[in-house]
């Protein structure tokens, strides 16, 4: 036994475990290490391909509209072959883009960055993920995430050509919100009894709140973290928690997060870091 | 075929298996959510790995897969690295030295790793972070994910007994 933790491969274990321990303070501790460039980098290429494979592309037709669209798109794709080089290349782009129009025009002063989801946490049950856009694209930490219907999450970790977001139903996420109806405020927070029915907390309400159920929340601006008056979900129930004895409601997002293949990060707004004042909240 | 290019080989094939595992788990759509949880495809890979390889070898498919499932997911080197190339080392100290490569073996050898694996995620991910629902994750995703883990585990190991019978250097 003495002989076996004196030998060479236990000595060679004991070295790489120290080394990866230094490294696990290290990385922990850094917001854009040079580890995860390198092996994100590296799975960047092949995670697009699988991620765009694993796309069926029915959008919910049923097989009578799909053989028709077929048809419709075959002649049409005849005439299109004349067009020039990269035209599909645009009209991919421009398909992403035009589901943050309506956002884009309702706020004029967001900075969007269209994104394709990459990869999903199969080990995260409040359903994060990982985009295709990094801070080479402006991404930074604390960007909030948008689908056109509203808020879905926020980004924890950014390098060069990814980013990883947590989503709204975690726990990690604390938002200040407001009932659009009422103008109670609370935090909009994950839970992990709701997050795998795609619904999320809005915690912290006054025991005389007017919240109601079909209200509609959304984020008060105040911290300057989140653009004021973007929608977070719907109220489906309220609820008293014993443990911290506060009220809550319960939200769903317009979106179902567990289904996510296409999303827009923020990069800049109006009012972004600047905290609000008392006397601008309303 | 000398040893030292059936190891080669091996040691590719094992490459190919790491690639394709890490992609079936982090791809969006391509593997369905049984109960509440997928399996965790890269700690089947590295285990049954583990079973037929030596110690050292072993350690370093334990490190590259452990590093795959923290950097790829939460851009640190973290608790997967440090407990899978530890464990990987004493399974294949074990599998050389204690016990035989059989079936009965394996199965007693994955479901204690994969428990333990997840049990520790859980304490430092969940109880350690003061989540108050920390059991109710518990109950709806990680047990599934356990066993999930452990019977596509069986999978890896008939794959991985085929490439160490076709090309070791007994072959």
């Amino acid at each position: 036994m003495k002989e076996f933790f004196k030998s060479a491969k236990v000595k060679a274990l004991l070295s790489i475990l120290l080394v990866l321990v230094m490294l696990a303070v290290l990385t922990s501790n850094t917001e854009n290490n040079f580890l995860s460039s390198v092996v994100n980098t590296l799975t960047f290429s092949m995670s697009k391909v699988t991620a765009a494979s694993a796309d069926d592309g029915r959008d919910g037709l049923s097989d009578q509209e799909l053989l028709e669209e077929y048809k419709r798109l075959k002649e049409e794709n005849a005439d299109l072959r004349a067009q020039l080089v990269d035209y599909y290349a645009v009209k991919s782009e421009n398909e992403r883009l035009w589901k943050f129009y309506d956002l884009k025009k309702e706020h004029p002063d967001f900075e969007l960055i269209p994104a394709s989801v990459l990869r999903k946490d199969p080990n995260d049950e409040f359903y994060s993920f990982t985009l295709d856009k990094g801070s080479s694209s402006g991404v930074k930490t604390a960007d909030p995430v948008v689908s056109e219907t509203g808020l879905i999450g926020w980004v924890s970790e950014c390098d060069t050509n990814t980013c990883k977001v947590v989503t709204i139903l975690s726990p990690r996420t604390g938002i200040g919100a407001a009932d659009s109806k009422s103008g109670d405020v609370g935090v909009v927070t994950g839970s992990s009894t709701l997050a795998s029915d795609n619904l999320t907390m809005f915690s912290k309400l006054k025991a005389n709140h007017k919240v109601e159920i079909g209200d509609i929340i959304t984020t008060t601006g105040i911290s300057g973290l989140y653009p004021k008056g973007l929608i977070i979900g719907e109220v489906t129930d309220l609820g008293y928690d014993t443990y911290d004895t506060s009220h809550y409601a319960v939200i769903k997002p317009y979106e179902n997060l567990k289904k996510l293949t296409s999303v827009a990060v923020i990069i800049g707004f109006s009012g972004q870091g600047e905290v609000l004042l008392q006397n601008q909240k309303d | 075929m000398n040893e030292k290019t059936s190891a080669f080989f091996r040691y590719l094939a094992y490459v190919i298996e790491i690639i394709l595992a890490f992609i079936l788990g982090s791809a969006p759509k391509l593997m369905p959510e049984l109960f509440g949880a997928k399996p965790c495809l890269l700690l089947c890979v590295c285990i049954t790995i583990s079973i037929f390889e030596r110690e050292i070898p072993s350690m370093i498919f334990g490190l590259v897969c452990g590093l795959l499932i923290d950097l790829g997911y939460s851009y640190g080197v973290g608790m997967f690295t440090v407990a899978l190339t530890l464990l990987c080392f004493v399974i294949g100290y074990a599998a050389n030295n204690l016990i035989r490569a059989t079936f009965p073996y394996f199965i007693l050898c994955s479901a204690a790793v994969t428990i333990a694996v997840f049990m520790l995620y859980f304490l430092v991910n969940f109880v350690w972070q003061g989540y108050q629902d920390a059991f109710v994750y518990f109950k709806a995703h990680l047990i599934s994910r356990i066993v999930q883990t452990i019977v596509f585990s069986v999978g890896f190991y008939f794959l991985n007994r085929f490439i160490y019978r076709t090309l070791s250097e007994e072959a």
